[in-house]
């Protein structure tokens, strides 16, 4: 059964770089966006292998706390 | 003549106190994947060593002849218990008998638990799923008006405050946990909760007719809020890891407060120098770095190759990292920045986070080792209306009142006020060569202190990286190893070694005085 997973954003910050676009395949661990907060880049990791079935942010987007980053299909 | 009767009668109350809810109570817990409380205390213990008290307290019931023909039990299970071979007193409720929600027997074994505890000096566990009381009150007999408590009695909420100075209290929220229960879980040194449990002041039905939210216990009170909310410490992925998750907490600490923490031998060598520590900190002082691997780098490691460091209270005030360690098998208390959160800034819940933190280590005499990457205090409108100044000071008076030994280990940056909240009174300093520290981090400060000059020059990027060079070179270690600002800058792989050799000399100098129990004062 496929999962689908919410990725959300921990903390607060601007969308420096965008890493993957919808529908990547990514590994465990592979860098989704890196959050430019406080002066320090942040990278959102994806916590499991899948593929991207939403992105819901575009770089320079301000990200508030428990903001939703993506979606994540697994298998 | 015989007493045989009446011992038989013993024997009755006792088979149907066992029985707690009935059968069928107890099959519809299980179904909901939960254990009853008489299988948790079995769990957690070791086998036969659970000596219970007040198994006979109830509401019996009796036939038209006068004979028992039913037993309610109290539905609070309470008795001494031994934990690794270590005595402890361990209670909860019992969820199959009016789901928890005390009756009165269950309300004086409940208030019990904590005066027990004081009374024999030994570590507290309660293991809770029970509602609060009722609008009807849990008097035996509806019909009267409940008398209540004579006023010349002592608060039940006494004596659970009182344990938190005297002995280690772990809880563990094992399904849904309401009202007083509630407050019983939160007043502990570690907490942790299943998956399937929420805590709750009050639930569903009462939140919707008094406010109009329609939300279910989980969404009022489950994990994601109260490990956030920081009531609860800890996650646990089942019963039996919640369980073992006390047991962990309990290894580090003394029975009491009166006795120092014991001393377990460590397989891990003393010299361990891990490389990875030389180059874990990026030059690139944008890019982060895992305080976390510093950690478990640092500390022992145990005889099946995992770290010895217990985290608590991960998901609370995430920017600073609070846990449980050992040292050549002495137990310390470590913190440590995360910059994954906020470049590792002291927030307000990471501040309350700290000063609960120390005031424990300083009541169960646990040395400290702080890691230290501190940028500041969070800034910012949220940062503001949270009152962070104000928590972030209290911790900063917990961290100078402390009277456990102290030691620091500067990974990286240590600014502002904030930075006051990781050097405890006396300690011994030790400086990684990536250390930086002043009242501002270069990268926020140079912009503003410097704007009217960065503007009026030719090439304002230019002078801009000019004077944060200028000043990043003042930030660092070495000069203030030479007014011996610090006690030593470090090869970071010597860390270990170090550390260690200051805890023998620390400990020993500390432990020339009798373990008392830790009184704070008023804090801002």
């Amino acid at each position: 059964m496929p999962m689908r997973i919410k990725i959300t954003s921990e903390i607060a910050g601007q969308v420096w770089k965008l890493l993957a676009q919808q529908g990547d395949e990514l590994a465990a661990d592979a860098p989704i966006v890196i959050l430019e907060s406080m002066k320090m880049e942040i990278p959102i990791l994806a916590p499991t292998a899948g593929k991207i079935i939403e992105l819901h942010v575009a770089e320079e987007d301000m990200v508030a706390e428990d903001q939703l980053i993506c979606v994540i299909e697994s298998q | 003549m015989s007493w045989q009767d009446e011992i038989d009668e013993v024997n009755k109350r006792r088979t149907l106190a066992k029985q707690q809810g009935g059968a069928e109570a107890v099959a519809k817990h299980h179904e909901k994947g939960r254990q009853s409380i008489r299988e948790r205390i079995d769990a957690l213990v070791d086998s036969d060593s659970f000596d219970e008290i007040g198994q006979g307290a109830g509401v019996p019931e009796y036939d038209d002849d006068g004979n028992l023909s039913n037993f309610q039990p109290a539905n609070f299970i309470l008795g001494f218990g031994k934990l690794n071979g270590r005595k402890v007193i361990i209670g909860g409720e019992d969820f199959t008998v009016k789901g928890g929600s005390p009756n009165p027997a269950g309300l004086r074994k409940s208030v019990y638990t904590e005066q027990l505890a004081l009374q024999y000096k030994l570590p507290l566990i309660r293991l809770h799923e029970g509602g609060g009381g009722s609008v009807g009150g849990t008097g035996q007999d509806k019909n009267r008006r409940p008398l209540g408590e004579p006023v010349f009695s002592t608060s039940r909420f006494l004596p659970l405050a009182q344990t938190l100075g005297a002995v280690p209290v772990a809880t563990a929220a094992l399904g849904p946990v309401a009202g007083l229960p509630a407050a019983r879980l939160v007043a502990s040194h570690f907490s942790v909760m299943t998956e399937n449990a929420a805590v709750l002041i009050a639930g569903p039905q009462v939140v919707k007719r008094a406010l109009g939210h329609d939300l279910t216990k989980e969404q009022l009170g489950g994990p994601q809020v109260h490990l956030k909310s920081g009531a609860i410490d800890n996650l646990a992925s089942d019963e039996q890891d919640a369980l073992q998750q006390i047991a962990l907490f309990l290894s580090y600490v003394p029975d009491n407060v009166w006795s120092f923490p014991a001393h377990q031998p460590s397989a891990d060598k003393i010299d361990r120098c891990e490389d990875e520590l030389a180059h874990i900190v990026p030059r690139n002082r944008r890019q982060p770095f895992q305080m976390r691997k510093i950690i478990d780098m640092v500390v022992d490691q145990q005889a099946d190759g995992g770290s010895s460091f217990f985290e608590m209270g991960r998901k609370f005030g995430p920017s600073l990292i609070t846990g449980l360690a050992r040292m050549n098998g002495h137990s310390v208390g470590v913190i440590g920045n995360d910059c994954m959160f906020y470049a590792g800034a002291m927030t307000a819940s990471a501040a309350q986070k700290l000063r609960r933190f120390v005031d424990f280590c300083n009541s169960f005499h646990l040395p400290i080792v702080s890691f230290i990457d501190e940028p500041g205090f969070m800034i910012g409108p949220d940062s503001e209306m949270a009152g962070t100044i104000r928590h972030g000071t209290s911790a900063i008076s917990a961290v100078l009142q402390s009277r456990v030994p102290w030691a620091c280990v500067q990974v990286l940056k240590a600014f502002g006020v904030a930075a006051q909240a990781h050097f405890g009174p006396d300690a011994y300093v030790l400086s990684w060569p990536s250390a930086a520290s002043g009242a501002l981090p270069v990268e926020g400060g140079v912009a503003v202190a410097f704007a009217r000059e960065i503007a009026a020059a030719e090439d304002p990027a230019a002078r801009q990286k000019e004077l944060e060079d200028m000043l990043a070179a003042s930030q660092s270690p070495f000069p203030r190893a030479e007014g011996l600002s610090v006690h030593e800058i470090i090869d970071p792989r010597e860390t270990r070694p170090k550390l260690i050799a200051w805890l023998e000399n620390a400990q020993a100098a500390y432990r020339t005085q009798a373990p008392q129990p830790y009184l704070t004062t008023m804090r801002p």
